[in-house]
């Protein structure tokens, strides 16, 4: 009688002025806020999907990209089950600041989240710094997903969300069988102890 | 709904149709009471449907959310708190966690109103007392959105307001429901720490841009809710409460995010806040783990050792008002570690300012050094120094004393800890500065018992001739003999020194020398005699030395005196006279004068104090001559401004001149030593001293210092050829060729002792005497290795002085004589 039967906590990372708000509030409310001021802190969104039938939650965590807010950000990093780091692909230095954000992810996030990289803004191709195959072959050396959005035109924010979730929901059934007595992964443990504890008949 | 449910209201069960019927046909009208009524008193009767209750009633709740009938939300939420407050004496495990299922519902919602509801909720929640604890009950979702409201930016000002404040009471009940409870989620953890300190935090500062910017705007709504509580003052109450019920092992958990947020916020620079918060801490943090905050404190100035002066500034300032609130107790069991690390910060500090940069091997991004801003920063710590040493009982504060004068490099003393990379600017500069913390550390200290608070080794190396030469330093040594020495305040009534006809207008304290300080003073007083007329014989004093000087001569004779002393005290200021009269060391003449006015105002102090009136008469009697022949000797003319000072001094002869023959007569009449009065005071320098003039001069044991300190990993490289400049070769010639002048001169004054001094002084050479004994030996033991020396050479005094003796024999006399 559970209203859902997965859910996952998403964080998206990323410098300030991304688009990390915008591309969280393109998929959950399906607007474009033109003049997004700066998330102070920490935002949260939820979103129910429905994928083959199933029902799944999106719990989505929308940091602040300024450092000083980066001590409590970080500390939203480690219950995450996926992370979303974002750069601005009109904005070189947005790309240049990865490396430290994936030290930031090693240092702070669970060791089996899973992490997407997402150049956002194509849809200011003619202001584009960073090129797609660069930006591609950096995600392969780190072994992450990468595509490319437009929280303004909507270009693949779905895809993304959805792609995730799948990502998410195939690692959780693997999980899933790998402990089947014991189901108290990091990370995947809590929502199965959070549908356990909460299913009545 | 009502009357669908009707017609098969029968096939249904009977909780159902309970939980159905307390539900109005429109929303508006609100909850049945007498169908609650009748469901509560169900749940009671039957608690074990309470589970199924909650369960139906959350079901509805989300259908309900799903379909936006926000009014059947509110009135699900109302039952269920009132189920909650109905039965929460029984087991209620079950219906919990349906209840809190709906909760997090409600908290999932973007509507606000939703949140705010859910919040209030859970507040309800939070204070009932479960009597069963829930092992598998997890916060982690609370903690993390409860925080997430907490930094809420909502458009609308006053629902952001509102939010925000839900967000913080939703983390005061989290903190609440867990802190007692061993068996729940440990609240205490970093993830959730992380999380709650940071979010409280920004709540209060908020505040403090929000009201320096509109505090006009927000004052006009304000009125109708001045009854509520602000969310500042929400946060603060909050913050204190989770502070307040922080253990032990608990407080650093706590105390990290709040360091992090400062520095991720940059708020050490502004102060401010960062005061601000620290003094919440202090003052809600269960007393006896305040020095756990200090400790975290001190780790975090450890930590920003190569941040910018601003930073560690800022984080000092926050030690040293903290201290202050911590005076109830101890600074904590290391004491002495505090002191270490704000002594290591002020070292630190000096060597950024020497070099100029923060990095010793010229890190690239290292910022260039602003000298200004490490000044403010050693102030600061100075300062810190000051306010813990405040906190301290007398015994921890001599103890404090002695370890900084540990820390002070005087050459030949104290070799080891100077600091390797800054040569001699580098350790005047060291000096200067523990100097100033010592100061601090002496002021408004009281101590009953001289002996034991100035042991040897305090005032070995503080009245060492390497302490005399740079004219700062001298102050600052004469400084703190005044605020140790003195124990009624009477300091500030000496402050200026000057001639006053009547001292009862001063309205000095007095009070009787106990024995401790009698033996304090026979054991010390002639190596203070010593540094009071050496500190006159420097050229390079100003005003301030010599008001300081009076002072110190005012104290002592005030707070150490007896019969004895007064003597000696006398003989002192007559012997100073003498040095400005007979001048050998060709002092300027505006040192003449001083040192004139300066044996005056204290000759006058003095003989107002022992209350012999032939005394004061001859005091009186010169003054008043001098004011009409020669003003310039009296403080009054000399410590002005531009001191009106004859071209030279020609000899003063008569009345202008203080008499020793006289003082010692109308002393006699009242029962002072007069023969010792008679003889003229010369100061006698000690073995040690020679030592550690000899020592200060020969560079080469301060170059091998450094060599050795050179090892020890902390220390910056830098070539021991620059150690050795031209001014310190130039120095070492020039002084060796003084001492052995000196040399000579102490021969001639160990005659001249010998045939006047009084029985004391000796008694205490004869204690010297043992050394010959010693000497013998050792030439017996020379004998076997080297060829005989010549037999005289044991026999004149002077001779054994002369031959360099290895310290452990050096020390021998002094054992003899006490």
């Amino acid at each position: 009688m559970e209203d859902y039967d997965y859910l996952f906590k998403i964080v998206l990372i990323g410098n300030a002025g991304v688009g990390k708000t915008c591309l969280v509030r393109r998929f959950t409310q399906g607007l474009f806020p033109p003049g997004q001021g700066a998330t102070i802190g920490v935002d949260f969104m939820i979103k129910t999907v429905e994928i083959k039938g199933q029902k799944i939650k999106l719990q989505i965590w929308d940091t602040a990209g300024q450092e000083r807010f980066r001590s409590i950000t970080q500390s939203y990093y480690r219950s995450a089950n996926a992370l979303i780091l974002t750069y601005d692909i009109t904005c070189e230095d947005s790309f240049r600041c990865l490396p430290e954000w994936l030290r930031e992810i090693e240092q702070y996030a669970n060791s089996k989240v899973v992490a997407v990289l997402v150049g956002n803004k194509i849809d200011l191709a003619e202001r584009r710094e960073v090129s797609k195959q660069q930006a591609e072959e950096f995600a392969e050396a780190q072994n992450m997903h990468y595509l490319e959005t437009s929280a303004k035109e909507s270009d693949n924010v779905e895809k993304l969300f959805l792609d995730l979730a799948c990502e998410l929901i195939r690692e959780a059934k693997q999980n899933a069988l790998v402990n089947s007595e014991d189901s108290s992964m990091p990370g995947e443990g809590k929502t199965i102890s959070y549908l356990n504890c909460c299913s009545f008949s | 709904m009502y009357g669908v449910c009707g017609c098969c209201g029968a096939l249904r069960p009977r909780y159902k149709r309970l939980v159905d019927n307390i539900f109005p046909e429109d929303p508006e009208d609100g909850l049945v009471k007498a169908n609650m009524e009748k469901l509560t008193f169900y749940a009671l009767s039957a608690p074990e449907k309470l589970d199924r209750i909650g369960a139906y009633l959350s079901e509805r709740l989300s259908r309900d959310v799903a379909r936006h009938k926000y009014g059947y939300v509110c009135i699900a939420m109302e039952a269920l708190d009132q189920l909650l407050m109905a039965c929460h004496c029984q087991s209620i495990n079950l219906f919990v966690e349906s209840f809190l299922k709906m909760v997090r519902k409600l908290l999932e919602s973007d509507k606000p109103n939703l949140q705010i509801l859910g919040t209030n909720s859970f507040v309800k929640f939070a204070n009932i007392e479960e009597d069963t604890p829930s092992y598998h009950r997890s916060y982690d979702f609370f903690v993390s959105r409860f925080s997430e409201m907490c930094h809420s930016s909502f458009e609308d000002p006053d629902i952001r307001t509102n939010i925000r404040m839900a967000g913080i009471k939703g983390l005061q009940a989290v903190v609440r429901k867990t802190v007692n409870d061993e068996l729940q989620a440990n609240i205490w953890d970093p993830q959730h720490m992380d999380k709650i300190v940071p979010s409280l935090l920004f709540n209060l500062q908020q505040e403090d841009c929000k009201e320096s910017a509109c505090s006009c705007v927000s004052s006009l709504p304000q009125g109708s809710e001045k009854e509520k509580e602000s969310p500042l003052e929400l946060t603060e109450r909050c913050f204190r409460e989770l502070l307040g019920r922080a253990a032990y092992g608990n407080i650093k958990n706590a105390i990290t995010p709040v360091l992090m947020h400062l520095d991720n916020h940059s708020l050490w620079e502004s102060k401010s806040f960062a005061v601000r918060c620290f003094k919440i801490i202090m003052y809600s943090i269960q007393t006896q783990h305040a020095h756990l905050v200090i400790q975290q404190l001190l780790g975090h100035l450890d930590a920003n050792s190569k941040n910018s002066a601003t930073v560690r500034a800022g984080i000092v300032e926050v030690l040293s008002e903290a201290a202050v609130i911590e005076a109830s107790g101890s600074v904590g069991p290391t004491v002495l570690e505090v002191f270490n690390t704000l002594l290591k910060q002020l070292r630190l500090s000096v060597d950024y300012e020497l070099t100029g940069s923060y990095h010793a091997c010229g890190n690239i991004d290292s910022a260039v050094v602003k000298e200004h801003e490490e000044r403010q920063l050693q102030e600061a710590v100075i300062k810190t120094v000051g306010s813990f040493a405040n906190t301290l009982p007398t015994y921890q504060r001599s103890e404090v004393m002695l370890f900084i004068m540990g820390k002070i490099p005087v050459p030949g003393m104290h070799p080891a800890i100077g600091p390797a990379s800054s040569g001699f600017e580098g350790s005047r500069m060291i000096q200067l500065m523990l100097l100033k913390a010592l100061l601090q550390v002496t002021t408004g200290f009281q101590t009953t018992n001289m002996l034991t608070a100035l042991p040897t080794s305090f005032l070995d190396p503080l009245l060492s001739f390497t302490l005399m030469e740079d004219m700062e330093i001298r102050l600052l040594v004469l400084e703190i003999l005044v605020s140790v020495i003195d124990r009624h305040d009477n300091r500030p009534k000496l402050s200026s020194i000057s001639i006053i006809s009547d001292i009862s207008v001063l309205k000095l304290k007095v009070d009787k020398c106990s024995r401790q300080d009698n033996l304090f003073m026979k054991k010390h007083s002639h190596r203070l005699y010593r540094h009071i007329y050496l500190a006159c014989k420097e050229e390079n004093s100003a005003q301030l030395h010599f008001e300081t000087l009076y002072a110190l001569l005012g104290l002592i004779s005030m707070e150490l005196a007896n019969e004895e002393v007064v003597v000696d005290l006398i003989r002192l200021a007559l012997a100073l006279q003498d040095l400005a009269l007979t001048n050998e060391d060709s002092l300027p003449v505006y040192n003449r004068c001083a040192i004139h006015a300066l044996s005056a105002a204290y000759l006058n102090l003095i003989c107002q104090l022992t209350t012999v009136p032939s005394f004061c008469q001859h005091v009186q009697e010169v003054i008043e001559t001098r004011q009409k022949r020669v003003p310039f000797l009296l403080p009054e003319d000399i410590f002005i401004e531009n001191p009106r000072v004859p071209e030279t001094l020609e000899k003063l002869e008569g009345e202008v001149v203080f008499l020793q023959t006289k003082i010692a007569e109308v002393l006699g009449g009242s029962g002072y030593n007069t023969d010792r009065l008679a003889t003229p005071y010369i100061p006698q320098l000690t073995d040690e001293d020679r030592l550690a003039k000899r020592k200060s001069i020969g560079d080469t044991i301060s170059l091998q210092v450094e060599v050795d300190s050179r090892n020890s990993p902390e220390r910056e490289e830098r070539c021991p050829a620059e150690e050795i400049t031209f001014e310190t070769l130039k120095k070492a010639i020039v002084d060796s060729v003084s001492t052995e002048e000196q040399e000579r001169e102490r021969r001639r004054q160990v005659v001249e002792k010998f045939q006047t001094a009084p029985f004391e002084e000796i008694a205490a050479h004869c204690g010297a005497r043992a050394t010959l004994l010693q000497s013998k030996l050792n030439q017996i033991f020379e004998i076997t290795i080297r060829p005989p020396p010549s037999p005289s050479g044991s026999v004149g005094h002077g001779s054994t002085q002369r031959r360099s003796v290895p310290v452990y024999e050096m020390k021998f006399p002094d054992l003899c004589v006490y």
